[in-house]
């Protein structure tokens, strides 16, 4: 009852902390997947004295430009044709400048839409950048918020946990005080003395791990689940189980290893 | 096997217990430490086995020179002395021979070899019926018993014995001095027992040295 006691101060914190840290895994990726769903759809246009030497641009605010789009000058006079007579069209085609789409890999945020159209008009060719910002999505803004919450909520959290699960090894060290002494003095490392703290932490660990891997398990499938059918066109998670597994086995090892070792470390400098 | 020079031991700067203490101890020797209630012997002891560190002086144990020692050293130079409590300090925990199986575990001994020393250490001193049992679940005098078995289980060079007798009735004590004995005279392990009642007729030749204000003297 006790050991149980001991085990769930230990585990609800970390599987806590390993919660917050799947939330944030999966706002995030919700957000690259919309990002580049709306990258699609975006393009940024740019007017030019001269035509535009397309390998000049290969960057913008640190985003790959995908592909930089000519628009043809006779579209554009296609649509006001019938009110010119064909002189003002042959001079209209001579002096009108050059039109481009310019296409970028990632969806750019509000500021970097800012220095792309700062970077851009440094370029002396370039007479104007028409970054429609105004049209620059909010439900882009909203979930970069909201991936940046959960980010700041998971790292709360995990201070939190640490705090907490150092607590507990310290207890754990309190409690088994009596034999750590006792093998120190027939000749045992500080590691080995407390091996059974060490056990504690890794099977409350794999607890967690085991908690956390299996709410993410069923819910990589089924984030519907939390979420509204109304999002279902906004959410998307292509998350690879795998990869996030084994960022979660790190974190849930990482975390407990690390605190032990501080801990141990404190002990062994008050106790030696 | 125990060479000490101008050795000083205190807990703070203020106060030595023990001062300019000289004295040697020789292979498969038996000897008593005794004194007065608070005169140093316990801590004497410790500093044999680096409990305690020295202020001033050099304190060789089984080759190893104690001043300064901490770390693999101070390990080191434990796993070759085996240390009888006068409060058993066995993990209550674990059972009897797993209490008996540490040393041998902490020498790299196997689970198998060290399961098989401690169940003939346990016939050693009589206490095989008690198998399996928790420290707490048996006497006095059987949990000192036990205790003697795990000084005894990874063939130390020294066996440091503080107040073995102190919370015994005289017949558990009379066994305790026997495996000592025992150890002393048939394995040739170096003996030190802290004591502040020598027993009498005890068969075998020992030495005795004493504390008295700090002071160590050879008595007899």
């Amino acid at each position: 009852m006790k050991f149980l006691k001991n085990t769930f101060a230990f585990v609800i914190p970390l599987t806590a902390m390993l919660i917050s840290f799947s939330i944030y895994l999966f706002s995030s990726n919700i957000l690259n997947n919309y990002k580049l769903t709306i990258a699609n759809d975006y393009s940024i246009v740019v007017v030019t004295n001269t035509p535009l030497i397309k390998e000049d641009i290969t960057k913008l605010a640190g985003i790959h430009v995908e592909r930089i789009i000519t628009l043809e000058k006779d579209k554009i006079i296609t649509n006001i044709k019938s009110s010119l007579s064909n002189s003002s069209i042959e001079l209209l085609k001579r002096k009108l400048p050059h039109f481009y789409k310019i296409k970028l890999e990632v969806f750019p945020t509000t500021s970097e839409l800012e220095t792309i159209k700062n970077q851009l008009l440094q370029n002396k060719n370039i007479r104007k950048v028409e970054i429609f910002s105004k049209n620059h999505n909010s439900v882009y803004l909203l979930l970069l918020l909201l991936s940046q919450i959960s980010f700041i909520l998971f790292n709360i959290i995990a201070i939190f946990s640490i705090i907490m699960i150092s607590k507990q090894i310290r207890i754990w060290f309190y409690e088994h005080h009596e034999k750590i002494t006792i093998l120190k003095l027939h000749g045992a490392s500080i590691l080995y003395s407390s091996s059974t703290i060490l056990k504690y932490a890794i099977f409350s660990s794999l607890i967690s791990f085991l908690i956390v891997s299996a709410m993410f398990f069923y819910l990589i499938d089924n984030i519907g689940v939390l979420l509204p059918n109304d999002l279902a066109n906004i959410v998307v998670v292509s998350l690879t189980l795998e990869n996030s597994l084994i960022k979660i086995f790190l974190l849930s090892f990482g975390i407990s290893i690390l605190t032990i070792l501080g801990v141990l470390i404190k002990y062994k400098m008050k106790h030696d | 096997m125990i060479r000490a020079k101008n050795i000083y031991l205190s807990y703070d700067e203020n106060k030595y217990i023990i001062k300019k203490g000289n004295f040697s101890i020789k292979e498969k020797e038996f000897i008593f430490i005794g004194g007065t209630s608070g005169s140093g012997k316990s801590t004497l002891l410790k500093s044999f086995y680096g409990d305690i560190s020295l202020k001033h002086g050099s304190l060789i144990i089984a080759g190893q020179e104690v001043f300064g020692v901490k770390g693999k050293p101070l390990r080191h130079l434990r796993k070759d002395i085996g240390i009888i409590f006068q409060d058993y300090k066995l993990i209550k925990e674990w059972t009897i021979e797993e209490n008996i199986m540490i040393p041998l575990k902490i020498n790299g001994y196997s689970h198998d070899i060290s399961k098989e020393q401690a169940v003939k250490l346990l016939a050693h001193v009589k206490l095989s019926h008690r198998q399996g049992y928790y420290p707490n679940e048996l006497s006095g005098g059987e949990q000192q018993r036990v205790a003697v078995a795990r000084a005894l289980a990874h063939n130390p060079k020294i066996i440091i014995a503080d107040e073995p007798t102190g919370n015994l009735d005289d017949y558990s004590a009379d066994v305790v001095w026997n495996l000592l004995k025992g150890a002393n005279e048939q394995l040739g392990i170096t003996v030190v027992v802290v004591t502040h009642r020598v027993p009498k007729n005890f068969g075998i030749r020992f030495r005795q040295l004493s504390i008295e204000d700090g002071i160590i003297y050879e008595v007899s």
